[in-house]
C-alpha cells in the first residue's frame, strides 16, 4: 500500500487553510499533507478526525544566506517533523545538502540557483531530499515553463545517476492548485518522468515523516535500537 | 456527409472533470473550452492536441462549483488527463480541477461521476484573523472574504 502525500503553503503565506487543504487532499486521494507554513493555525487531531488525512508539521525555511539559514535551523528543527530548506540560489543549495537537519531542498533550480553532481551526491550522503517542483510545469506558460522543464530535466539526470533521494510536489499555494496523484503522474509522463518516479517521490513524504516522528519518540535511542520492557530509567 | 460506419468510427472516452474556483468566478463553457485548448497545446503541442481532442460536452458552473464532461479519443487518456492538469486559471480566476472517472460513453460517464452538485452558497459572518468578516458557507466549506480576496477554510477553522 502506498501512501501519497503532498507538501502545502497554507494560510497565512497561502490562501487555503490547512483544515481545507485536507479536505480537498482527502477527496483527490492523498494519506497525507505536510504543512510548510510555520505560522499556520491547525489541529491536525481534528482534521484527521475528520478527514481521515495525516497532517505532517513542517516548516520551510525561506532565508537569504546560509548564516541565517543557520540560525533557523537550529530554532526550529525542534518545533516541526519536516524542516525543508528553500534553495534557489547556489550557496543556499550548497548549504541545505551538506546539512544533516535539513529533511528537504526545495526548489533548488528556481531564480539563479542551480544544481550538479557535487551537491547530487552531497545530498544523498547527508540524506537531504531533494524536491521537484512542478508548480510551474502546472501553471506557468511560454519562457518560463520552458526553462522550468529544462531545469528539471537536468535536475531528474543527475538525481538518477547518483540516485539522490528526492520528493515531489505541485506546490500549492491554494487548495485549488492542489492535483490529484494520478493527475501528477500523467504529467510527470508527458515532461519524461516515470510513473514510479512520480509514486515514489509522493510516498517519500509520508516516509519521511514517519522516520522523523519515530526519531522524536521517547523510546527510541538510535535507528534499530529501543527502549525496551526491561529498560528503565 | 454520410457518417462512417460504425468499424470505421474513432473511438471515444469520456474524462468527467469536477471545477472549482473562487465564490465570485463566473466560468462559462466557451472560456473553459479555450482554457482547456491552450493548455493542451501548450502541455502537447499543436499535433498532441490535436490527437487527444478535448471538446468539451457538458458544462455546468455555478457559485464556484461545477463539473465537466471533457471527450478525448481512445488511448489518449493519460495525455488528455496531463492537459486538464495544467488548467490553473481560467479568465484569471485560480481553478482546481480533477479528473472524477473515465467512461466510454457520456451517459454512463454522467450516470457516475456528475450530478454531485450540492447546495448554494449561505451568506454569513465569521471571526477570522481577528476580525468579523463576511463569509460564503457551504456544507463544511468557508470562503471567507478578506481584503486581498478570498481565504478558503472549513467549519473546523471556525469551532
Amino acid at each position: 500500500m502506498t501512501e501519497h502525500y503532498e507538501s502545502v503553503t497554507a494560510y497565512p503565506d497561502g490562501s487555503s487553510t490547512v483544515s481545507r487543504y485536507a479536505k480537498t487532499a482527502a477527496n483527490y486521494g492523498y494519506d497525507g499533507i505536510v504543512v510548510r507554513t510555520r505560522d499556520a493555525d491547525y489541529d491536525a487531531e481534528a482534521i484527521a478526525r475528520e478527514y481521515d488525512v495525516d497532517v505532517v508539521s513542517g516548516i520551510e525555511i525561506v532565508a537569504e544566506t546560509p548564516d541565517s539559514i543557520a540560525g533557523s535551523v537550529g530554532n526550529f528543527r525542534e518545533n516541526c517533523t519536516l524542516l525543508l530548506v528553500r534553495g534557489g540560489t547556489n550557496a543556499r543549495n550548497r548549504y541545505a545538502v551538506e546539512t544533516d537537519r535539513v529533511d528537504v531542498l526545495t526548489q533548488p533550480m528556481a531564480g539563479d540557483g542551480n544544481f550538479n553532481h557535487v551537491l547530487a551526491r552531497a545530498a544523498k550522503i547527508h540524506g537531504v531530499r531533494i524536491e521537484f517542483d512542478f508548480g510551474p510545469v502546472l501553471r506557468q506558460t511560454g519562457g518560463k515553463r520552458v526553462q522550468a522543464l529544462r531545469d528539471l530535466r537536468k535536475l531528474r539526470e543527475l538525481v538518477e545517476y547518483y540516485e539522490t533521494p528526492y520528493v515531489v510536489s505541485a506546490s500549492p499555494t491554494t487548495h485549488l492548485w492542489l492535483r490529484a496523484p494520478r493527475e501528477l503522474i500523467a504529467v510527470g509522463e508527458q515532461i519524461g518522468f516515470s510513473a514510479s518516479q512520480i509514486t515514489e517521490g509522493l510516498v517519500e513524504w509520508g516516509r519521511l515523516a514517519e522516520r522523523n516522528r519515530e526519531r522524536a519518540d521517547e523510546s527510541f535511542i538510535e535507528p534499530g535500537v529501543t527502549r525496551g520492557k526491561y529498560e528503565t530509567e | 456527409m454520410k457518417h462512417l460506419p460504425k468499424h470505421i468510427r474513432p473511438r471515444w472516452r469520456y474524462l468527467a472533470v469536477g471545477i472549482e474556483s473562487t465564490p465570485d468566478a463566473t466560468i462559462d463553457r466557451g472560456a473553459f473550452q479555450r482554457e482547456l485548448w491552450y493548455a493542451a497545446g501548450n502541455l502537447l503541442g499543436d499535433p498532441g492536441s490535436a490527437d487527444v481532442d478535448l471538446t468539451v460536452y457538458i458544462f455546468q458552473f455555478e457559485d464556484g462549483c461545477g463539473e465537466a464532461i471533457v471527450r478525448v479519443r481512445r488511448g489518449e487518456t493519460d495525455r488528455g488527463r496531463a492537459a486538464v492538469a495544467c488548467l490553473s486559471e481560467v479568465d484569471g480566476e485560480p481553478v482546481g480541477v480533477v479528473v472524477r472517472g473515465i467512461s466510454g460513453t457520456v451517459r454512463a460517464c454522467e450516470e457516475s461521476y456528475l450530478g454531485r452538485r450540492t447546495g448554494a452558497f449561505e451568506q454569513r459572518q465569521v471571526v477570522f484573523a481577528d476580525a468579523q468578516r463576511s463569509a460564503f458557507s457551504r456544507e463544511d466549506a468557508v470562503e471567507v472574504s478578506v481584503p486581498a480576496g478570498f481565504v478558503s477554510a472549513t467549519e473546523l477553522d471556525f469551532e
